[in-house]
């Protein structure tokens, strides 16, 4: 009725939390043998490479999934 | 040959129990034959709710283990002939489950029963990993409420990573229980609707419980709420143990309040 006294419904509100929350949480799933499979890549890696670190993401779209590595080289 | 559901929820506190042993005794009293088995080791209370825990004699580690056989275990309810029950060891803890055991346990109650309806623990530990893994399909309890559904949907994700039937290439059947819903709440805006949920879980709806307060005295007496044919979530729990036979039983709308005139007069200035 009156301008002021409309509020954005708590519902909506949860729901867009929720949205984000749960989006968030599907991206940072990951593996219990995360960080053997890291330490693992690094040793293959450096032989024949320096490396400084190294990211892996499992990532989600829709019904593909993929791992995506990131090594970060050296700097020389 | 029966079929395998898992009950589970993510979050506890969420009436996971409850619904287990109403819909259990709600396919019963479709005809169908029907074990419910509790899971939930360390923290048993299907036996409570079914109002059976004076009978325990073993538990389902015990058949596991070979201690007793699957007969002497199997307790028979009171208001069923054709539902049974299968206790949760109260002395051991989830580390006793192991893939090959369930396994063994599960087929043997498939070759008996109709339906064998697994109540999980809450969370996410190996104890609900065990109760989904041989699973043919998963009911998903939650609350219109944000903890419950996002705990719901990392439930889901490890269902569908884990599950025996994904890793063969096959689906796992997935439905949705929404509990506790306050009509009032929904429509002020105040609490999440179902289609909300849906859509943010990915997921098909089974049915919708209203609150009843009825649900805490049904489990005072052990007498399950589906046996009190004049309460709301007695009368959902009905039409959901239909859907799960394999009627068609429509979608009943518990989320519009029956407006009385004063809501009514409220509505005509908003």
């Amino acid at each position: 009725m009156f301008p002021w006294t409309k509020k954005k419904k708590s519902a909506s509100v949860a729901k867009d939390r929720l949205m984000i929350a749960i989006m968030s949480d599907r991206n940072n799933e990951t593996y219990p043998f995360i960080d053997e499979l890291k330490a693992e890549i690094i040793e293959v890696v450096k032989k024949y490479i320096g490396v400084k670190d190294i990211e892996i993401k499992k990532e989600r779209e829709g019904d593909f999934e993929a791992l995506s590595i990131d090594i970060q080289l050296e700097s020389t | 040959m029966g079929i395998v559901i898992a009950v589970i929820s993510g979050k506890g506190g969420v009436g996971k129990t409850t619904a287990t042993a109403n819909l259990g005794l709600g396919i019963a009293m479709n005809d169908e034959k029907v074990v419910l088995v509790d899971f939930d080791i360390g923290q048993r209370n299907l036996d409570m709710i079914l109002g059976l825990e004076n009978r325990v004699v073993y538990d389902m580690v015990q058949v596991m283990e070979k201690e007793a056989n699957l007969k002497q275990a199997l307790i028979k309810s009171k208001v069923s002939n054709n539902l049974s029950f299968l206790a949760a060891s109260q002395t051991k803890d989830k580390t006793v489950l192991d893939s090959e055991r369930v396994k063994d346990l599960l087929e043997e109650l498939k070759a008996e029963f109709d339906y064998v309806i697994l109540d999980a623990p809450a969370g996410i530990e190996s104890g609900y990993e065990h109760t989904i893994e041989f699973a043919d399909a998963a009911i998903i309890v939650v609350n219109p409420e944000v903890s419950s559904i996002r705990d719901a949907d990392r439930a889901i994700g490890i269902l569908d990573s884990k599950s025996q039937k994904v890793k063969d290439g096959q689906e796992v059947v997935k439905y949705l229980i929404i509990n506790r819903i306050v009509a009032s709440m929904v429509q002020s805006g105040e609490m999440l609707n179902s289609e909300d949920i849906l859509e943010i879980l990915n997921i098909k709806l089974l049915g919708k419980v209203p609150e009843d307060k009825g649900v805490i005295d049904a489990s005072n007496q052990g007498k399950p709420i589906i046996l009190n044919e004049k309460s709301v979530a007695g009368q959902a729990y009905q039409r959901i143990a239909k859907r799960i036979c394999g009627q068609t039983v429509k979608m009943e709308d518990i989320e519009s309040e029956n407006k009385g005139l004063m809501t009514k007069i409220k509505g005509m200035f908003s």
